[in-house]
Parts: structure tokens; sequence; C-alpha cells
């Protein structure tokens, strides 16, 4: 849509109309007329250093860079002169003069910027006669090398680095024909490690400690999908060769996080082909976990749960699910725990109050949920608790990026001293704990406040009063009435108040819509709403239970006081998760079933472990913390795993065959994604959005209708806190990232008392 | 860290001289540098945490600018020059001397840790050429014999009579001078305020705040066609009146003392001899525009000058011609110096912002224009010493009194240095316009050892060459642009017979080359590469296809710089393979036909 202020200029003869203050380059590129440039990098500052993208302007002296050249009405540009030609040429001949030109043994080799750039608008000899310029390859970290004779001074780099990571690691030494990339420790990086200026380099200068003289690009299928660490939901793109996962990025800029990845979807894969991956199901003989084959395993499996429910009935059973698992293997396991089996005993590790959200908000809980991209549109955001730099990479980056290129203001409620403050207009230091306090004096509420955190909370509150269209961000300290006392308080604020809750983990979001909760179905249907049950009762082929079931911590006292006979796991550590005492050891259990990668805490006490396949090997959906649905797609192969899906389709027919529920005739992810589109609230997605690539929202909401219970006991809900370099216990095999010095200083700080 | 208690001081009075904290970066850093012969890791820490910045923004910044160092240096420094000036009067046999003198090599520092040794680029003594620096202290027209008892002098302790002022600056008038600001040179204490005041001093000044308003201020600078001495010519009552009137920001007068042109060294003289001149044509431009900040941005090695202005300061501020209500008009101006630290891209305006602000010398992008956003984002006037200096006569006698002095569209007088092949190279002030030959022949005393003339740098080492069938021109803006060349700086360098063009053309790349900022890629690759083919060339394994190559790259350079740095290496290259391909041709037998090719020693 044309606005009357846009402008109309003319590119290489052609019209084009675009908004006042756009750039020449992007105009071109708007028309499909590509303008070379090095250094221009939409997001950044500009820098017109490459000289790539000069063009002639009509009325113009000389040659001018369209990259800083704002676009004006009437302006007549052309891009495809002999002028232009012969200036690219020139620069490409520039460049090359002192660029090794190691193409065949350098990483960047046929995705290399210079390379096409060369291909396309270079010379066909080679000039230069003089000696080359030489530096030896530096080893920067475990992640980043630095090839300096190849690097031909873009800069993306160090402003990515420093805009928009706020890190500031590199820099630049020597001047002239000697410059080069600095790192911030003389000779190596003291950083977040997030591997920003690897992906962002257009040629080989820096290239990552996981993948360099690994492969070459074209021997690799390219594979985008969502990262299996926290809460977020980056797209990363898997580069798979021979089934195995040799890199992660995000170089064709996918997703909601554009060029964003932290440290964790850059380096954090090769947990998948750690030596410690379980690759054959094992079952205990004579205590100790031997290997067997899956028809025996999962006979086992079928048979012991049988028996248990026969003799104890199905409340003798328990499942805990997992948070990083797609949502079709969450609702799977929900269908078995409560159409098989036929329990509400069924809980996950719940580090976000998703539920409590949902019903809050009520019939806005669909319009007042954030998505990754409005918190980047929002005008000012208001940040409770938590710490995004460490635990929510993407929501960091997404705040910094609202405030560097929109002026977005940042208001902080919080008990530490979190990096973010650095960029926040408002901070109220609250003791530790006293988010929930400060949330209900904000709403009105009787709280009690010491006068100087009263005196803070007011100047925040005034000027918040002044701002429109506010994301309110909060972590794990807000849950049940707290977060029932901030959308009272959101609701006041002009415009629309907008939310996202930050939970831990890939799936966090997932499984608690898909009901890996004891009083809820998929959508947050209450298991005491006879319509909801009957829904699902239908579609699954059994009548499902009415009971409130046992939350983890339930199940888990349970399983020590022997009401409890079967806990199954699902992707989940409950062992160290819930600090359960090693004396404990879920020892009064009869059958402990651990699906799980790993042999963890938990799976080392289990009777029967069924060696899965990870997020990366598989395929199926995610919801992040925003609730933004998106394709997870299957790029590594582990022989001997089985997905979650295949593992409890399996399980159910063979419970049927036992005479428990119905065997689940869903046959492939896709197809339980369809079920989920068709039965859970908020999940009506379009398909041809997530094919593409996209996130699509969710739209939830509550069937409490407002008549939501707001008593979340007190530690239900919880954050592991993580930090950049942690993961829960997947973060223990990510062998890359625990080799970074930074890693080991926070596994240091965490040890601490 | 604890400091010396004087370092100390200077370090708070840095912390709280400017608007930023950054800004005292580069002085903070050349300070401790200066105390303890190298800045090292915990000083980069100190400085860093006073600042609050983070240390790699101090070891980029301080990576930029070749004064500072990490490691340490000699008691001594010693600093040769071998840019073209001085390389015309022996500079490569001086620094050949002092290599073997001292046994050391480029930035190598002797076992004993007394000497170090630099071959270091344009100094601003290019009048005095040869010559050197030792620490701060300037040693000019230098011979083995003088060299030679410096040195002894230095390792007996005693500090050797330096050359200030500078050599060619006080000498006995030219009939054909017209001393306008440079009036008071060779007058003893020209650099006191008693003796400026009784010789017109702060007059023009006087004017400026009682009688006129800013716009007539502004209007007698048009009317005097003064026109920007830094090199460019910019009209500089126009660039003042560019200046928004109302701006809500503070709005700031930077004059350039950045000299660095090779063969450029007027700057120098006119704040050592003349410094309250400078600091009261600052003030009227501060009128002109109502600014009420000054900043005078002195290149690094001009240490004593600095001195001087900081002198001429603290006395303009004691008798009221600084600070608040200046003579009673109600007018408040405060003005400071700042040191650059070895960086010729500084010169260039905005990268000089750029230091200014403490960071490395990148150029910006423009636009925006200085005079709108500059210095911290403000509105700025930017201008040389020389054009400021000449601000206070045009107010104090009238604009079109300093118009007549010169020729049409080019008012006033221009200080000259006359460097080179001359009899009687100095520093002159002559009338815009005047000609060029009669400089030469009569002026500088014509040419040394009577040898024929072969070529002239007219306004600094960026300039165009003119041969000597070029030189009948006058020199102002205009005619010397119509010649196909510049009047730039004013630093004219007079080139004899038995001098090989392909020598100084790579010469003169080295120097462009070391200067580059490394932001672009032409100019930080283009002056590169061809300073490695004219070494190359010159050394005797040229090839004829790389005689057109070296003005091909040259011209790929030129215009498509950032900055106009890249022009400035590109022109005078072109101009050499031009006008004297025949010496690069006579090159391709495999040896420079001239006399002594020097060979150009330093390793960079």
């Amino acid at each position: 849509m044309a606005d009357s202020k846009d402008i109309t200029l003319k590119i290489d003869d052609r019209d084009v109309t675009v908004p006042p203050g756009t750039l020449v380059i992007e105009a071109a590129r708007r028309m499909g007329i590509e303008v070379p440039s090095f250094c221009y990098f939409p997001g950044l500052s500009l820098q017109a250093a490459c000289r790539m993208c000069l063009v002639e302007v009509e009325k113009a002296p000389k040659l001018q860079t369209a990259c800083t050249l704002v676009a004006m009405p009437g302006m007549i540009v052309r891009t495809n002169t002999q002028q232009v030609h012969d200036a690219r040429k020139g620069m490409l001949e520039f460049l090359l003069a002192n660029h090794p030109l190691d193409c065949p043994v350098c990483d960047k080799g046929g995705e290399c910027e210079l390379q096409d750039m060369v291909f396309t608008y270079g010379a066909d000899k080679s000039r230069f006669a003089e000696e080359k310029r030489h530096q030896p390859e530096q080893k920067w970290s475990e992640a980043v090398y630095y090839d300096a004779p190849r690097c031909i001074l873009c800069f993306r780099c160090v402003r990515v680095c420093d805009e928009g990571m706020d890190v500031k690691a590199l820099g630049v030494g020597q001047r002239g024909s000697l410059s080069t990339i600095i790192p911030n420790g003389e000779d190596h990086l003291d950083c977040e490690e997030c591997g920003m200026c690897i992906d962002i380099c257009p040629v080989g200068a820096l290239t990552s400690g996981t993948y360099r003289y690994k492969t070459r690009p074209w021997e690799m299928t390219y594979v985008s999908t969502v990262c299996t660490h926290c809460s977020n939901g980056c797209k990363t793109t898997l580069s798979v060769r021979n089934n195995e996962i040799l890199r992660a990025n995000n170089r064709d800029l996918s997703g909601f996080n554009k060029d964003f990845l932290c440290v964790k979807g850059r380096f954090g894969f090769d947990f998948t082909k750690h030596a410690e991956r379980v690759k054959l199901p094992l079952v205990r003989r004579d205590g100790k976990l031997a290997p067997s084959s899956w028809e025996d395993a999962l006979a086992e499996v079928s048979r012991r749960l049988a028996e248990i429910h026969k003799a104890s009935g199905p409340d003798a059973i328990g499942f805990i699910g997992s948070n990083r698992t797609t949502n079709e293997d969450n609702y799977l396991l929900g269908r078995i725990a409560r159409a098989s089996i036929g329990t509400n005993n069924i809980d996950h590790h719940r580090t976000a109050d998703y539920a409590s959200l949902i019903a809050a908000l009520g019939p806005q809980a669909a319009v007042a949920s954030a998505t990754m991209t409005q918190l980047y549109e929002a005008d000012a955001v208001l940040l409770i608790g938590d710490d995004p730099t460490e635990q929510s990479p993407l929501v960091a980056w997404q705040i910094r990026s609202a405030i560097r290129h929109r002026n977005a203001r940042l208001y902080i409620i919080n008990s530490k001293s979190i990096k973010l403050l650095r960029k926040a207009n408002g901070f109220a230091e609250v003791p530790a704990g006293g988010e929930s306090a400060a949330v209900r004096w904000l709403a009105g509420g009787d709280a009690q406040m010491d006068s100087g955190v009263a005196e803070r909370l007011a100047a925040l509150k005034g000027a918040l009063e002044k701002e429109s269209n506010v994301v309110i961000v909060f972590g794990a300290e807000l849950t049940g009435a707290a977060v029932q006392d901030l959308v009272k308080f959101g609701s006041s604020l002009p415009g629309q108040t907008r939310y996202i809750a930050l939970g831990d983990y890939a799936n966090s979001r997932g499984a608690s819509d898909m009901g890996l909760l004891p009083g809820m179905l998929p959508g947050y249907a209450g298991v005491g709403d006879a319509r909801a049950r009957d829904k699902f009762g239908k579609l699954w082929g059994a009548k499902l239970p009415d009971k409130l079931g046992l939350d983890a911590r339930g199940m888990l006292a349970a399983a020590v006081n022997g009401n409890l006979k079967a806990l199954y796991v699902v992707g989940a550590n409950p062992v160290k998760t819930f600090a359960v005492p090693a004396k404990d050891r879920l020892g009064k259990l009869d059958l402990l079933i651990v699906q799980d990668l790993f042999l963890t805490e938990t799976a080392q006490l289990a009777d029967i472990v069924l060696p899965a396949a990870a997020a990366y090997e598989k395929n199926g959906t995610m919801t992040n913390t925003a609730g933004e649905v998106q394709l997870v797609r299957k790029g590594g192969d582990v022989m001997g795993t089985r997905s979650d899906f295949d593992i409890l389709r399996i399980l159910s027919h063979q419970l049927a065959k036992q005479g428990l529920g119905p065997a689940i005739s869903l046959r492939t992810p896709d197809a339980a994604f369809d079920e989920i589109r068709q039965s859970v609230a908020g999940y009506g997605v379009s398909m041809p959005t997530l094919l593409l690539g996209e996130a699509e929202r969710t739209a939830p909401v509550s069937t409490l209708n407002g008549n939501a219970k707001f008593d979340v006991p007190v530690g239900a809900i919880f954050s592991s806190h993580d930090t950049l370099f942690t993961s829960g216990s997947l973060g223990r095999y990510c062998s890359t990232i625990l080799s970074l010095p930074e890693a080991a200083e926070e596994v240091e700080v965490e040890a601490r008392p | 860290m604890n400091l010396p208690p004087q370092l100390e001081t200077k370090f708070q009075t840095l912390e709280t001289r400017y608007p930023v904290k950054r800004s005292a970066l580069i002085p903070m850093l050349l300070y401790a540098q200066d105390q303890f012969g190298y800045v090292g890791d915990d000083m980069i820490e100190e400085i860093a945490r006073r600042l609050d910045l983070k240390p790699l923004q101090v070891t980029e910044t301080m990576a930029y600018y070749s004064m500072l160092r990490r490691q340490r240096a000699g008691k001594f420094h010693v600093q040769v020059c071998t840019n073209v000036s001085c390389m015309l009067r022996g500079g490569n046999k001086l620094y050949d001397f002092v290599q073997k003198k001292l046994e050391i090599g480029h930035k190598e520092t002797t076992e004993d840790g007394v000497f170090s040794l630099e071959e270091v680029e344009c100094l601003g003594a290019c009048t005095g050429a040869p010559a050197m620096q030792v620490n701060y202290d300037f040693y000019e027209n230098l011979t083995i014999e003088r060299t030679t008892q410096i040195f002894e002098a230095l390792e007996i302790g005693r500090k050797p009579e330096t050359s200030t002022p500078i050599s060619g600056s006080v000498k006995p008038r030219h009939p054909a001078e017209v001393p306008v600001i440079s009036r008071l040179f060779g007058v003893k204490d020209s650099h006191k305020l008693e003796v400026y005041v009784a010789n017109d001093g702060y007059k023009g000044m006087e004017r400026a705040l009682k009688e006129l308003t800013p716009e007539q201020v502004v209007d007698e600078v048009k009317k005097s066609n003064l026109r920007g001495r830094g090199g460019a010519g910019f009209p500089t009552g126009m660039k003042w009146s560019f200046v928004p009137k109302d701006s809500p920001k503070p709005k700031y007068i930077l004059c350039n003392a950045d000299e660095s042109e090779p063969g450029t060294c007027k700057d120098r003289p006119l704040m050592e001899m003349m410094p309250h001149q400078l600091i009261e044509g600052i003030v009227i431009a501060g009128r002109a525009v109502n600014s009420h900040q000054g900043y005078i941005y002195i290149r690094g090695e001009y240490r004593y000058v600095l001195d001087i202005m900081d002198s001429a300061i603290a006395e303009a501020y004691k008798a009221g011609y600084l600070g608040k209500n200046i003579l009673g008009s109600g007018y408040d101006f405060d003005l400071v110096t700042h040191t650059g630290a070895g960086a010729y891209e500084c010169g260039e305006e905005s990268a000089l912002m750029e230091s200014l602000e403490g960071k490395r010398g990148y150029p910006r992008i423009r636009p925006p224009f200085p005079a709108v956003v500059g210095l911290y984002g403000s509105p700025t006037v930017i201008n040389n010493v020389e054009t400021l200096s000449s601000a206070p006569e045009i107010l104090r006698r009238g604009g079109e009194w300093y118009a007549g002095l010169g020729s049409a569209k080019n008012g006033g007088t221009r200080v000259f240095c006359i460097s080179g092949h001359v009899n009687k190279p100095g520093i002159y002030e002559l009338p815009m316009g005047f000609s060029l030959r009669k400089m030469i022949e009569d002026v500088a005393g014509g040419m040394l050892n009577g040898k024929k003339l072969k070529a002239v740098i007219p306004g600094g080492s960026s300039c165009p060459l003119l041969t000597a069938d070029e030189i009948d021109i006058n020199m102002d803006y205009d005619s010397v642009a119509k010649a196909g060349s510049m009047l730039g700086s004013g630093g004219l360098v007079v080139i004899d017979e038995d001098t090989c063009m392909v020598d100084l053309a790579r010469r003169i790349m080295h120097f462009y080359a070391h200067e580059s900022c490394g932001w672009c890629i032409p100019c930080r690759e283009g002056t590169g590469w061809l300073r490695k083919m004219l070494d190359r060339f010159h050394s005797g394994a040229g090839r004829a296809e790389d005689i057109p190559m070296v003005s091909e790259l040259a011209k790929n350079m030129l215009g498509k710089t950032f900055c106009p740095l890249g022009d400035a290496a590109a022109m005078p290259t072109i101009s050499i393979v031009k006008k004297w391909r025949h010496e690069f041709e006579e090159h391709l037998t495999g040896k420079c036909p001239y006399k002594p090719a020097e060979v150009f020693a330093a390793v960079r």
C-alpha cells in the first residue's frame, strides 16, 4: 500500500515507490536489483566501507554508496553502467590482492560471499604480483577461529558483537592495510561465545571450531528446525552429512530469530553423538541394566504396566513428561496416561505458569499473548524477574533490538543486577523473592513493602502509565495469583498490553499446552470439565478419568510412600530436577521406565531404559514460550534409538494387547499434529505457513472462563536458572559448550552454595 | 593503581574536561606513555576503569595511533623523518647514519635501553629538512656532524640545543612578503599576551563582540574572501553560515591543528609564535555562530606547541579574553587544547572528531555535515589554524581590506612553506595569487646548487605535481586548479633534475599506505598494493605492464574511497606516471638511472 508520504525514484529506468528514509540499496533490492555489498548488513550501523555498492546518481559528480544514500523523490539511479561495473571490478581486485585464495581448503568455499561476488563481478585474471600479507591463523576459543589473511575487514563481526550482542568482545587492531580483528582477551575471546561473528562473516575469516575442516558445504543437506535448548524457539539450520549433524547456524536468516542464535543454538548439537548416548534398550537383570532388543523391552514395559494396573489400579501409575519432546510426543503421552492407563497422574517440570496466564487473560488470551516479533515491535517492555540474557537469549536480543532500532523503553523489576539493566530506562530493585509482592503492589493490592522499594515501584509505575502497547515479560517468579495481579495491572495500562511468560526449555509451553498437567487436558480444559472429557474421550476411544491427578512432586512423594507403583518418565530427570534425596531413590516403585538419550540420575535407577531420539532426530512441532508453533524436522539419526513418538505409538499397541485402552492409529507426527489442530483449543493454525518454515501463533483459550483457581502450590513451578552455557541435564553432554572457559566459570558459580 | 601525583592530577583534569568522558582517552594514553615510556596492560585497565570503557576499547583505539606503543622505548626515542621534503635534503642518508650509529633499526631499542629508533612520517619541519625528533624535541637542518654532536650530548646527559622556533620561520623578510598573520614572527616574546596586545592583538575580537552582531561577523568574513587554509579552500564565511542558528545542543568551534600533510609546516610556527592570534580567531568564530566552547586538536608530535598554546590560553583567561563575559561583552567562551597521537587521517575533519571523542580516527559518513552534526553530535565549525588565525585581522581591518590583498575570490595572504631543492627554504607570507615561478626563483632564492628544476609539489604531497614548464601560474585556489593541481595546504616542495621521480612516487605512496586508516577497501588495499609495486619497480624488477597498471590502480581508488585520503594517494601518483613516464621506462633496464638511489630501509 502506497502511503501519501512515500516517494518515487527511478532505478535502472524503472520507477519504485518506497517509504521516506529508505536506503537506495534497499529500494533496489525491493525491485529485485542486486546491489552488491559486504559491509552493509540490515540492522547494523552503516559503514560505507567496502565500496561495493557504488552506483551512479544523476547530477552527482562521483559514484555514490547505495548503502548510505537515502532515496529522494525524483532521484535517478543507475546500477548497471560500465562505470559501476568497473568500480565493482576494481574493488574486488583490491580485495583479492592480499586474499590468500585458499578457497580449496577454506570452510567457506562454496558458500562464500566473496567467491560469489568475484564470480559475478570480478576480473578474469589476477594482476597482483607482489608478496601477499600473511598472518598465522588464530584460535580464539574452542568455538571461534580467526584467519586474518582471509578477512576483508567489513567489520560486520565487530558491529554485531557490540551493537547486537552488547558484548563488544571484538575490536580492530592496527590500522591501514595491517588492520585486523582483535579479540578482547588479547589472544583469546572472553565473551558469550554466541558465534554470531562466525555466521555474519561473509568470508572464511571467522570459522567455527566445531565445523572447520570437516566437510564441504555441498556435501551436506540442510535441515531447518527448532533449537532444542531454551524456550525461545529459534530456528536453527542443521548441516547434515551421512546422518551426522556437523553444524548448526542460521545463515539463511529464517524464523523470527532472523540472524540471531546463541551459543547453545549454534554449538549445542554435539550431544547427539556423545559417547554416553544410550543406543540400545536396557532392562534391569539381577540389579544391573543390560542391553535388550526393542521387542523384548517394550513387551516387558507393557506387561509390567498391565500387571500393576490390574493389581493396584490406574492411579498407581504415573507419568512425567518432557519439556523438550514435541507436541505430538506429549499429546501421545497424555493419551496413553489418560486413555490407555486411565489416570490423571501426569505432569512435567513446569517452568512458567502458562495456565494461570491464559486463565487470567480469559477471552483476551489470544490477542494479549505477544509473539517474539511483537516483542521486537513493542514501544516499551516491562521485564519482571528472570535473566533473559542467560535464560532466554532471543528474548534479550529482541529487547535490545527494539531499543536500538526502534528506541523502545525497557523497565525492569528484579532482585538481581541482570545484564539488561545496562539498557533499562527504569529499574525497581526488589528483595529476593519480592517480585510477587511488587506486582501485587502495582495492581493496587495490599502488599507489605519497604518504603524504598515502594518508591522505586511508584516511579516505574508512573513511567509505564505514560507508555502504551507495553509487552510484559515475566519469569517463573510469578505464578498463580501473582499472574492474576500482573494481568490486572497490565490491563490498566494504555493500549494493548501483551504478555510473555518465560519458561525454560524448547517445548515447555507445548508440554503445558498438550496437557501434561494433572488437572488439565490438552488446550487447558480442566479434567473436571465433562464436555472436554467427552470430546477427548471420543477421539481417543476411552472414558477419561475425572479425578485430579498427582503432580510431579506428588508422584515422587507417592513413590516413596508406596502409593505409586510405576512411574513412566519421558525426557526428564526428576531425581535431579526435584532434588529427590539419594536415600529415597524412588525405591518403593515396582517399575521405573525412563525414555531418554542418556543415563541420567533418574535413568540410572530405572528398570527399563528406552533410548530415545533427540529433537534434532525427529519430526513434529514445538511451541515456544510465546505460544508460537514451528515445525521440528529430522536432521541426524543415531542407530538404535527410536523417536518418542514411535515408542509411545508402539507402546499403545502393546498396551492394547494387554487390554489397556485402544491402540493409537496415528502413524506419523504429522498425522498427530492434524488431530491436534482439530482438537486442541488454540492450535487451529495454518499448515501452509508452518510448511514454509514460519512460525504460527496459537490462540489459547481458557475453558475456565475466568473461574480459575490461582492457588498454584508453592514450588510447583520453578525455573532451573540455566545459563548461556547450561541446558538442564542435556547441557551436560554438550561437549563443545562445556569446553568453553566461560562455561567452566558458570559451573563454578553454580557450584557455590 | 597508584599514579605519580602529576599524572594523577593530569588524569583528573582530563576526566572532567569533556562532555563525554571517553574524549580523555588519547591524551591520557599519551601522557601515561610520557611518564612510563610505554603503555602497559595495567595502565590500560586503569584508564578503562576511569573512563568506563572496556579494556578492548582502549587497546583498539590505541592500536590506531602510531605514537602510542605497548612496548618500552628507549629513554631517548629518536624519530627520523624520511618523508618527501626530508628525503630531498638527505633524510635517508641521515636515517642510515643514525641506524649505524645506534646499531639498531626501525622500532628497535638499544640494549642499554637508552636509545630507540623509528623512521617516521612528516614531522612538520619541512623547511628545516632533514629533521628528527628526540622524544618531543625537534632537531632540524641536520648534518652528519650536528647529528653526531646531538648524540654525544644526549649520551652524557646534556640536552642539545633544539630547533625552535621552526627553521625558516624566523629570517629576514623578503620584500615581496605581506606579513599579516605572521607579522610578529621573529619579534621577541611574540607568544606572550602583552606583546600580542601591543601589536593590535584582540582588537578584532573586541569589535566582533562589542560592535557587531554574529551575522555581521559572518558577513565580514564572507567579504574577505577567506578560504579554508587546510587545503580544500572552502569559503570560510559560508561554512560558518551553515551552522543552524537555533540549536538545542551546544555548538563547538574546532581548530584543526593536526598539521601533517607532507611539505607543510605553517601551523606550527603560527601557534608557536602567535598563539594569541589563534585564540582570538577562535573566539571570533565562536561569536559568529554563537558557540561557547572551542577545542584545538594539535598533532601529538607538536607537544611543545601544545604547551605554548596552553600557557597562552591560561594568560588569556587571566586577562579576560577567554571565559565568562569576555571584555565585558556578556559573551562567554571556553577553550582547551587536545593532543593527537600520530595519525595523518585525523586531519580529515570527521576523523578528527572521532579522534577527539576518543575513538579510532575513522572518517564519518556525510551527510550530515559537521556544521549540523559534528563533535558530540552537535553543530560544529571546524577550521584550520591558519584560517582561524586570519580572522582577527579581517575583523580589525575589515573584510574588504583583506580581500584586496589577494586575487579575485581568493582573499588575503597565504603562509607558504617552501622546502626541497631551493637555496632558502622557509616560511613566507605572500599575497594569494603570487607567481609560482617568482616564489621559487626569487623568494626562495632559486635552485639549490644551480641545478635545474624538474618538478614542483604545489601544496602538500597529495597534489598532482607540476613540471618545470608549468610554473608560470598564480598561486591561488582557482589558478592552480586550472593548471590541473591544487593549492592545497601551501606546502611547496621543489624538486631538482637529479631526483628520481619513481623513487618520489614510491616515497609518497609509502606515506599514504602508512597513514591509510584501513576503513575502506580501495584506500586500504590500493595504497598497500601500489607501495609494494613501486618498491619493486624502483628496485629494478619493474615490468613494462606495471607502468600503465600503476595509474590504473590509482584511478581505481580515485573518487571511490570513503574520504579524500585515497584521492590524495592517487593524484600525485597519476600525475607522476603521466608526466614522467619516461623515467619509469628508464627503470626497465634493471636499475635506477638517477643518482644515489637511496634504499628505503623501513620495514612496515
